[in-house]
């Protein structure tokens, strides 16, 4: 099996410190992601010739960052409006531009300031667009959206509190190896159902870290990785879904998401199947996400993944380590570039305290609700 | 015009295509976009039916639906209807069509009581704000 992606790597790896409040720009930030992904791979901006990001409309644009760190002409700069759900979309476009000969070295990035900050909207005043239907009757951020999924799921299968704080619980045990994580400290189940109301279902423990910080990988032809230092991480196929227009409310069935189309796509094109995946970096922008997504990739049967985690089945010695970083539930939220950060680590070997021994392959998923995509990268290409 | 700005929910800007849902709740209609040529309902709102390519228009819906999914609000993370935490939205689906939901508040109820598969029917309240109608439900059952 070999698939259109797979001639492309990820050479570089950089981001800035992840922080509550930094009262740093997002300009400043992203440049330091992009400077430390190179000098992790030993280009300069010289190399550089690409520079992607996808944004809400909230950070500095790839050609602002790239003059900031030196480039002086680029060649290919796109900048993606979406979340969570495009960010596979980004990545893919940009080994897509590299195997096209758009461009030869492209950095993918993505910052987020402190005045970006998704599960509140206090200061919203009017809404537009789909928004008109649903602001107006108090409802208008992720955390309400996710809470509804969920609750369709508990209504559907029968999942509970419990399964949902087996994955935070989870997720914040790794985290406490990872110190570039905001989220150390150990919780239990106990903490977790104490923790207070959010958008019930769904509780503090079960949402996200909003954070400041940036993410910068590089993404270059598998021939010219083989010139670069670290062992090059593979794209061995990308695949996303997207459907009802975005919206969250009209997705035909709540107790899944996208990724019940995009899993037998990404399967496909890959030839793999979840059995062959060493790391899982989830999607987490809430812990429901990682439920949802995690049936519908093939790791369990619908209602079980609070017996499989609770099992140790997603975690070191179990059947994949799911979220080593802790997640944008612990490590916090980078929009799920972060993911992609871990995935290389864990590939090349290089994850120390958290390193999932003999890792050869990581999926990476990104989105919820309607939209979204996921890949897999491995330390061989197909 | 208010003191506190958290003390009003969103307020809806109408567009071209969505202006007349907002002007049958200011007189106590709750219609739905559909089109005049398939009869499929869209939501939310187009102005060419995305399966025929045929002209839409507002109809009147019975009012009537079931909740689908729903969620209580404890926190304060939008403003409007603080004094009402926790309150319940959800989505309703409308028995028009499969699949066709409206997000809504749900009075009437206690929180606990609200459930998947329950039946609820439109009134109209004033939206906080002064300008604006909008659709609630209550269980069919409450009163
Ligand atoms: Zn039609």
């Amino acid at each position: 099996m070999s698939h259109a992606l797979a001639g492309a790597a990820v050479v570089g790896i950089g981001r800035s410190p992840f922080v509550r409040s930094s009262g740093r720009t997002t300009l400043s930030m992203a440049a330091q992601a992009a400077r430390e992904a190179l000098a992790d791979c030993g280009l300069t901006a010289a190399d550089v010739d690409g520079f992607t990001c996808y944004s809400t409309g909230d950070s500095a644009g790839p050609s602002q960052v790239a003059h900031a760190i030196g480039v002086d002409d680029l060649g290919w700069s796109l900048s993606v409006l979406g979340g969570g759900n495009i960010v596979t979309s980004t990545v893919a476009g940009a080994a897509a531009a590299v195997l096209s000969g758009q461009a030869e070295v492209v950095v993918v990035y993505r910052v987020l300031g402190s005045q970006t900050r998704y599960g509140r909207a206090l200061e919203r005043v009017e809404v537009d667009g789909e928004g008109q239907f649903a602001g107006p009757h108090g409802y208008l951020v992720p955390p309400q959206w996710f809470a509804m999924y969920c609750r369709r799921h508990q209504y559907e299968y029968g999942s509970t509190a419990a399964d949902l704080g087996a994955i935070a619980v989870q997720e914040r045990d790794h985290a406490v190896r990872n110190p570039h994580a905001v989220a150390r400290s150990p919780i239990t189940l106990d903490d977790y159902l104490n923790s207070r109301w959010i958008s019930e279902p769904f509780r503090l423990f079960d949402c996200c870290y909003e954070i400041d910080g940036a993410v910068a990988i590089v993404v270059t032809s598998a021939e010219r990785a083989a010139d670069l230092p670290h062992r090059p991480v593979h794209l061995l196929g990308a695949a996303d879904s997207n459907r009802f227009g975005g919206s969250v409310d009209q997705w035909d069935d709540l107790s899944c998401m996208y990724s019940r189309d995009t899993a037998p796509r990404l399967w496909s094109r890959t030839g793999l199947r979840p059995a062959d995946i060493d790391v899982a970096c989830m999607y987490d922008c809430f812990t429901f996400t990682v439920m949802a997504t995690f049936e519908d990739f093939g790791f369990c049967a619908k209602g079980e993944v609070g017996d499989y985690f609770r099992a140790g089945r997603a975690t070191y010695g179990g059947d994949v380590v799911v979220n080593p970083h802790g997640g944008l539930l612990s490590e916090g939220y980078i929009h799920g570039l972060n993911h992609h950060y871990e995935a290389v680590l864990q590939l090349r070997g290089d994850a120390g305290d958290r390193q999932v021994s003999g890792a050869e392959t990581a999926l990476v998923t990104s989105g919820a609700g309607p939209f979204g995509g996921a890949l897999v990268y491995g330390t061989a290409a197909l | 015009m208010a003191a506190d700005p958290l003390s009003l929910p969103p307020q809806p800007v109408p567009d071209a295509v969505t202006a007349p849902f907002w002007a049958a709740l200011a007189e106590g209609r709750l219609a739905m976009c559909r089109c005049g040529q398939c009869g499929l309902w869209l939501q939310p709102p187009l102005e060419r039916c995305r399966r025929c390519a045929g002209p839409t228009r507002f109809v009147d819906v019975a009012g009537t639906g079931t909740v689908y999914s729903f969620i209580v609000q404890h926190r304060a993370t939008v403003p409007g209807y603080l004094d009402d935490l926790p309150y319940v939205v959800a989505l309703v689906e409308l028995d028009e069509q499969a699949g066709l939901r409206l997000p809504a508040r749900i009075v009437g109820v206690d929180p606990a009581a609200v459930h998947c598969g329950l039946r609820v029917r439109a009134e109209f309240a004033d939206l906080p704000g002064g300008e604006f109608t909008v659709a609630v439900f209550r269980p069919v059952d409450s009163r």
